[in-house]
């Protein structure tokens, strides 16, 4: 509940300077349930133009299934979500448009391990977006030199680094050409070695201008790309503010405790 | 115990055509029940919920019952249920197609079942609808995995196919045991049946092996 | 087309006996598979090439030869080779525990070596004999692992005694044959032979699907 005044009054609006923007996406007291468990709580969270909204908390804090009710993959129980100014739809159709201005990128990558890489990033366009075989390649490889893959093009996922699977992931994702691209979690589970060369894409995109909702435990990311942190604690929004404020300057216990725990030092 | 094996040569042509019979029923039976299994658990896994039960139940029901006594059952109640008179041939294809789809459904349903969430989720989070997700993804991977289970099941059906004998239809099995009772040469003809069912059977069940080998799923 | 089961009641000791033996033979062929199946097992595990091969060969030809094949060898082909005679259930018995005792080795061997390697080894550092490594680290671990299949394999003995019916072994199958025959009313006979066998049956599968979906958790993904 604190949430909304923090993106409504002035001085906060000084410090958020792409909320001038349109909000890409609004989300409204939205409430998630499964079964006896309320996994969130009623949340509010407005996502701008050219913004990079990192979600931190501890686990089961609701922070992936924000992102799942995104894109539908969850249903929510109340409350809505807006995307581009629409009401997130309730049926399959409705839901399927809207997701492929969607790009996701999921922990486990979930790469389609009977494709090659080249035929992962080009399966969006070709199935979704029925372009031609030809036509979806050549983006798909464009989507691969940008992420540095260039020369994986022909390898199967299981050929490739956990690392390079995932930016693969994201090249699949951004072959759609999203307005928005959904993080969860991107590099959980990943090696340290190969946490940097995902998030130097991320950093990259970032920097072009994309909107990005990234749930993340990787604090240093949050602290230097992100445009604005929300703080998530038992499926509700504690904190959020720009990154300074919540790394130098927390203004809630459950802030300053969740990050002590990390042991965040700045 | 004086042998005499000359009465399985003289007798080649009705031991070849029981050979190409038990060919013929068991392909035939493949045929019908590859595309009926895959019918059968598209039903259980996305039917609403009567069609799944339906599906669910014939499926535990053919799964435990002996296959000899679905043949008898078959022969006495096909007639009477389609009023058709139905050969014994016809009788043992029925039954066996049957049999072989809720083995088959099964199969199917658990080959699916085994993609994981996450497959399906990323699929759609693209934007596919859920058929092509089933299409593009599921399926393909899924193929894997059902693979070397049809090849044993093919197996077991070739081997099935002499439960037919006992409603007279001219296969390997019953052909044999028509020529053992003409000649009284019981220890010839039973050993050569014996020797002709391993003869055929023993390349087909080291194919596959091999197909299980070269499928293997590494996780 | 009207059916009349009171001929079930009329032959009820009759058909009821057949059940009693379809019973006997599972039972009794399961466990006598079982125990050969493990002994041919060890033999292909642990024993010497020659008989490693001879046992690998048996094995793969009870995956090639139809169970009816094999029961009607045992019982008409077997007493001319032995010059002795054999009742109809001992060859049963014979015939079905020849056949399920090479599956049951399959399945010991997949259930052995799926826990061998690192298993072994530490109880080998800690000095302990082969034989004692069988016993009480091995197997003990082998047989959570091989319970869904012997399940499977229960099942299956269940549905092959019923082809012991074509060797004249009066089990439910050959006196429901029986029955039908006689009194001219095969549906209701044979509908009853199916509902017995299914209720024998069932638990067997429910059981194994149960036990392996409580096994599934135990360390796959």
């Amino acid at each position: 509940m604190i949430a909304a005044d923090a993106a409504g009054s002035a001085p906060a609006r000084a410090e958020r300077p792409k909320a001038a923007g349109p909000a890409v996406i609004r989300y409204l007291d939205v409430v998630k349930r499964y079964g006896a468990f309320t996994a969130l709580d009623g949340v509010s969270l407005d996502v701008h133009a050219g913004e990079v909204v990192c979600l931190i908390g501890p686990s089961g804090s609701g922070k992936s299934t924000m992102l799942r009710c995104t894109n539908g993959l969850e249903m929510l129980d109340a409350g809505d979500i807006e995307f581009e100014g629409m009401r997130l739809a309730r049926d399959e159709r409705g839901l399927r448009s809207m997701r492929r201005r969607m790009g996701m990128v999921f922990q486990n990558f979930e790469l389609f391990p009977h494709l090659t890489a080249l035929q992962n990033v080009a399966e969006g366009p070709r199935t979704v977006l029925r372009m031609a075989s030809a036509e979806a390649d050549r983006r798909a490889q464009a989507m691969l030199v940008k992420v540095g893959l260039a020369d994986k093009a022909p390898n199967f996922p299981s050929a490739l680094s956990g690392g390079q699977q995932q930016r693969v992931a994201i090249a699949r994702a951004l072959a759609m050409e999203p307005d928005v691209m959904l993080f969860d979690e991107p590099t959980s589970a990943l090696d340290p070695e190969t946490i940097g060369e995902v998030l130097s894409v991320m950093k990259a995109l970032a920097e072009e201008g994309m909107t990005m909702v990234v749930v993340t435990h990787e604090m240093s990311f949050a602290r230097r790309v992100g445009d604005w942190v929300a703080v998530f604690d038992a499926g509700r929004i504690v904190e959020e503010g720009p990154p300074r404020q919540i790394f130098d300057a927390p203004t809630t216990e459950r802030t300053r405790d969740f990050l002590g725990h990390l042991g965040w030092t700045g | 115990m004086t042998l005499d094996w000359s009465v399985v040569w003289q007798h080649r042509d009705a031991l070849a055509l029981g050979t190409a019979t038990t060919f013929l029923l068991t392909i035939a039976t493949m045929a019908i029940a590859v595309p009926c299994g895959i019918a059968v658990a598209i039903l259980r896994l996305y039917g609403w919920a009567p069609a799944r039960a339906l599906a669910t139940g014939y499926v535990e029901l053919f799964r435990n019952l002996p296959l000899i006594l679905v043949v008898y059952w078959a022969f006495y109640v096909l007639p009477i249920l389609t009023g058709l008179g139905l050969s014994p041939l016809a009788t043992g294809l029925a039954a066996l197609s049957l049999n072989v789809t809720a083995y088959n459904a099964e199969t199917f349903r658990a080959g699916i079942n085994s993609i994981r969430r996450g497959q399906v989720e990323a699929a759609m989070a693209l934007g596919m609808s859920r058929a092509q997700a089933l299409r593009r993804v599921v399926v393909p991977q899924a193929l894997r995995r059902i693979l070397p289970v049809l090849a044993s099941t093919w197996v077991s059906l070739f081997k099935d196919t002499s439960l037919v004998s006992v409603i007279a239809v001219t296969e390997l099995a019953y052909v044999s045991m028509q020529v053992r009772a003409q000649t009284f040469r019981v220890l010839e003809m039973l050993t050569a049946m014996a020797a002709l069912y391993w003869l055929l059977g023993y390349p087909q069940a080291k194919l596959v092996d091999w197909i299980q080998r070269r499928f293997e799923v590494h996780e | 087309m009207d059916f009349d089961f009171t001929v079930i009641a009329d032959n009820w000791r009759f058909l009821a006996y057949g059940v009693r033996i379809s019973v006997l033979l599972s039972v009794v062929s399961g466990l006598t598979s079982l125990v050969t199946g493990l002994i041919v097992a060890l033999l292909r595990l642990y024993g010497p090439r020659g008989v490693r091969m001879v046992v690998v060969l048996y094995i793969d030809s009870m995956r090639a030869i139809p169970v009816l094949v094999v029961l009607v060898w045992t019982f008409f082909a077997l007493p001319i080779v032995t010059g002795m005679t054999m009742s109809p259930f001992m060859a049963a018995l014979i015939g079905l525990t020849v056949h399920l005792a090479a599956y049951a080795a399959e399945i010991f061997r997949a259930g052995i070596e799926s826990v061998r390697a690192g298993q072994t080894r530490a109880a080998l550092a800690l000095g302990m004999s082969r034989a004692q490594i069988l016993r009480r680290i091995v197997l003990p671990q082998a047989v959570v692992r091989m319970l869904p299949a012997f399940g499977s394999l229960l099942s299956v003995t269940i549905k092959d005694t019923a082809i012991a019916s074509v060797i004249a072994v009066p089990d439910l199958m050959r006196q429901s044959e029986t029955v039908a025959g006689q009194s001219f009313q095969p549906i209701e006979v044979y509908t009853f032979a199916m509902l017995m066998y299914f209720v024998m049956l069932f638990p067997v599968t429910r059981g194994v699907d149960r036990i392996y979906r409580r096994i599934a958790h135990l360390g796959r993904s």
